[in-house]
């Protein structure tokens, strides 16, 4: 029987880091992007 | 539901999941505690089909009617895809190679939206794109049957029913619905960032 933990959690890992990653690179792009609406309404 | 209560469901969600993937199901007789990897292989390939899907239906409704709130779910979906595509290191299965040309199609549909800088072209070219796409999932589906692969053949979509234990069922359906609720959740805020782009880049009235 192949009990590989190594394997299992490096998988766990590096799939949880891919989706926290991109959910934070969602986060700060609308951060981003609500600083720009708000400049763009200030010069209104 | 309150702000951020959806964020909330889908972490509390998320970490049943994963504690009942590691405690709960049990190891499989043949392959040990390396089949665990399941649990998070399937919900995100199944999550990708369904983002995948949902761009094809919204980009033939874009064609259809021309309105951006379809747009904004085709592209939304489409980068959220291309996020859950499981990958592994390369080798000349039927499977993998079905998968990583769907990968392909969708950073491609990505990219695209990327150089063409006319939204309106963008989202017409990148509607066509989508639908082609998604005639690859189909393939990568029947690929297990058609060919002789390293992949087994379908374990949970079949005509027979599934053809795995009650318990290690159980444990990948409620992974399947926290990787759902994920989807949906990363949606709604992707969506919101393309309606501020919108907001921001919209010639003054």
């Amino acid at each position: 029987m192949m009990d590989n933990w190594g394997y299992v959690l490096a998988a766990y890992l590096l799939a949880f880091a891919v989706l926290f990653g991109y959910w934070l690179s969602l986060k700060r792009r609308i951060r981003r992007w609500q600083v720009q609406l708000k400049t763009k309404e200030a010069r209104r | 539901m309150k702000k951020g209560g959806l964020g909330i469901v889908v972490f509390l969600a998320l970490a049943a999941g994963l504690s009942m993937a590691f405690i709960y199901a049990p190891p499989d007789a043949i392959q040990g505690n390396v089949q665990r990897i399941m649990y998070l292989h399937v919900p995100s390939i199944l999550v990708a089909y369904l983002a995948f899907s949902v761009v094809f239906v919204s980009s033939f409704a874009y064609l259809l009617r021309r309105t951006s709130r379809w747009d904004a779910l085709a592209y939304s979906s489409a980068e959220i895809g291309v996020v859950f595509t499981w990958g592994v290191w390369w080798t000349w299965d039927a499977r993998l190679t079905t998968t990583a040309l769907l990968f392909v199609i969708y950073a491609g549909y990505l990219m695209l939206r990327a150089f063409i800088e006319e939204p309106e072209r963008a989202a017409r070219y990148s509607a066509v794109l989508g639908i082609i796409g998604f005639l690859d999932i189909p393939l990568i589906h029947m690929s297990v049957v058609w060919w002789r692969t390293l992949h087994q053949p379908s374990s949970l979509i079949r005509p027979e029913g599934p053809a795995i234990a009650t318990p290690m069922l159980f444990v990948l359906l409620l992974n399947v619905a926290a990787y759902a609720l994920l989807y949906l959740y990363l949606l709604k805020e992707r969506i919101r960032l393309y309606e501020l782009e919108g907001l921001v880049l919209r010639p003054r009235e």
